[in-house]
């Protein structure tokens, strides 16, 4: 058990964070008793997430934390085997099966697991907290599952510096949380696109009515025509994109409103507070400053990109987003790109589907935008056409009722 | 056939002889017509059953569609 007091300084404790419609500060916030030390607590709430990160703040203690529903019996017995004690949301605890000497400070995240099984990283308060210096005073909204790195970048902003205050979405407000912001003043949002399309597609009007000077999306590949439809709705905002991940951090930051990020940036002199980023093949590499433990160096991300003019997009997972047609390579990000600037498109998941004679053929989920009337298969193979090469043009489109998403706010795209 | 065709901006002709060729019937076409039999019978089709065959008119495309339903 380790009880050293860290000297972080934790210049947001006073900072409003609101909580199941409380509003509290994160030193009034309910105190959890003395947890182990290595400990993976795992949350129900988004209350006591944050209490078990000031706790950890405060007394430096080993953590991982995480909703229950992440982590199911078997990463709770490798947890287990790592040395982590298990707290449940009621206050159980399951000792640790191997017995070890904690990290201090050492914080651990769970990849979103688009890769397979979510892993662990190994980080720190310091190398999470990558946004440093003066910021203007905002209240964040935190829709975010506890735990995630996106999740980590928004609660350490809010504890390390002043005037950064919270509003917690639970899972269940998720689908109200336009006037939830609305009510608390929310001025600063993070979320994915996914997350962002819903709540235009859901009302535009109720989002309209947040009073947003910072709109931040990341955690997925960021489009055009999201941004464009951020911005009609928000013709003030500051929108930014961010590439950011729990292995290498925040490591690409966009504030120009346009997809992707300016191919000079490959080329730029290097400093060492900033990321280094390269391209091999077709895959983004990135040497982080903001990098997990135990992964300095470049790190090859996995993701695909492909040049357009001046710009450098990422479309989706290597593993993933090219569809072999008949010998005929296309990005499944590049289809899906095209699909949502369709008027009528507010969603849509483009995906390889075997198929006899060419082995695999583009498909596509989408989900229509009502407001714009009726749209039919038709009308969509008609507007690819004239923009993809012919085996490029989704040939199943099914036609979905509302988004998917999961829990990551993120919808497998 | 002539969903995929209309899906195309094109029109199926009548007739059964008329060359795929000529009508602009593709591979990729004939790839979509099968994945949409597979909808419609919720499983998949079995490509190798018929054996192989010279597939140049409207007819036989019709017609191979239909051994391969019967496989």
């Amino acid at each position: 058990m380790t009880a050293r007091r860290r000297t972080t300084a934790l210049i947001g404790d006073d900072n409003t964070v609101v909580v199941a419609g409380k509003r509290l500060t994160w030193r009034t916030l309910h105190k959890l008793p003395q947890l182990p030390s290595p400990a993976a607590v795992l949350v129900d709430n988004g209350a006591d997430a944050l209490a078990a990160l000031r706790h950890h703040a405060v007394h430096g203690t080993e953590l991982l934390v995480a909703t229950r529903s992440r982590v199911d019996e078997r990463m709770r017995d490798e947890l287990g085997e790592s040395g982590f004690a298990i707290v449940l949301p009621d206050g159980e605890v399951t000792p640790a099966r191997l017995k070890r000497v904690d990290e201090s400070g050492r914080a651990w995240l769970l990849t979103s697991g688009s890769t397979g099984r979510p892993k662990r990283i190994g980080h720190t308060l310091e190398s999470l907290t990558t946004v440093t210096g003066d910021q203007p005073p905002r209240t964040w909204l935190l829709p975010y599952s506890p735990g995630t790195y996106a999740w980590w970048q928004i609660v350490t902003l809010s504890l390390t510096q002043a005037d950064q205050g919270l509003v917690v979405i639970e899972p269940n407000e998720l689908e109200d949380w336009p006037a939830i912001a609305a009510e608390h003043g929310v001025t600063a949002a993070s979320g994915t696109p996914t997350f962002w399309r819903q709540a235009i597609y859901r009302d535009a009007d109720t989002l309209g009515a947040v009073p947003l000077e910072q709109i931040t999306l990341g955690g997925e590949p960021v489009d055009q025509a999201i941004l464009d439809h951020l911005r009609e709705v928000f013709p003030k905002a500051r929108i930014s994109w961010i590439y950011a991940s729990s292995e290498v951090g925040a490591s690409i930051v966009v504030h120009d409103g346009k997809a992707g990020f300016p191919r000079d940036w490959l080329v730029r002199k290097p400093d060492l507070d900033r990321p280094i980023l390269s391209i091999e093949g077709d895959e983004l590499v990135i040497r982080s400053p903001h990098h997990g433990a135990g992964l300095v160096g470049a790190v090859h991300t996995g993701d695909r990109i492909e040049y357009a003019g001046d710009r450098v997009l990422i479309t989706g997972r290597l593993d993933t987003d090219e569809i072999n047609v008949g010998g005929s390579k296309v990005s499944a990000g590049v289809v899906r790109n095209v699909l949502m600037g369709h008027p009528g498109v507010s969603w849509a998941r483009v995906f390889a589907r075997k198929a006899p004679l060419v082995g695999r053929m583009v498909a596509a989920e989408v989900v229509p935008n009502k407001a714009l009337g009726p749209i039919t298969n038709a009308d969509l193979v008609q507007w690819c056409s004239s923009r993809l090469p012919d085996y490029g043009v989704p040939r199943r489109i099914t036609f979905l009722d509302k988004i998917p998403q999961k829990e990551t706010l993120k919808s497998d795209v | 056939m002539g969903e995929v065709m209309t899906a195309q901006g094109r029109t199926l002709p009548g007739e059964d002889a008329a060359d795929l060729r000529e009508i602009g019937f593709r591979l990729l076409d004939f790839s979509e017509l099968a994945l949409r039999v597979e909808d419609e019978l919720g499983d998949e089709l079995n490509f190798d059953a018929p054996g192989l065959r010279r597939i140049a008119t409207v007819g036989d495309v019709l017609d191979f569609i239909e051994q391969l339903q019967s496989a």
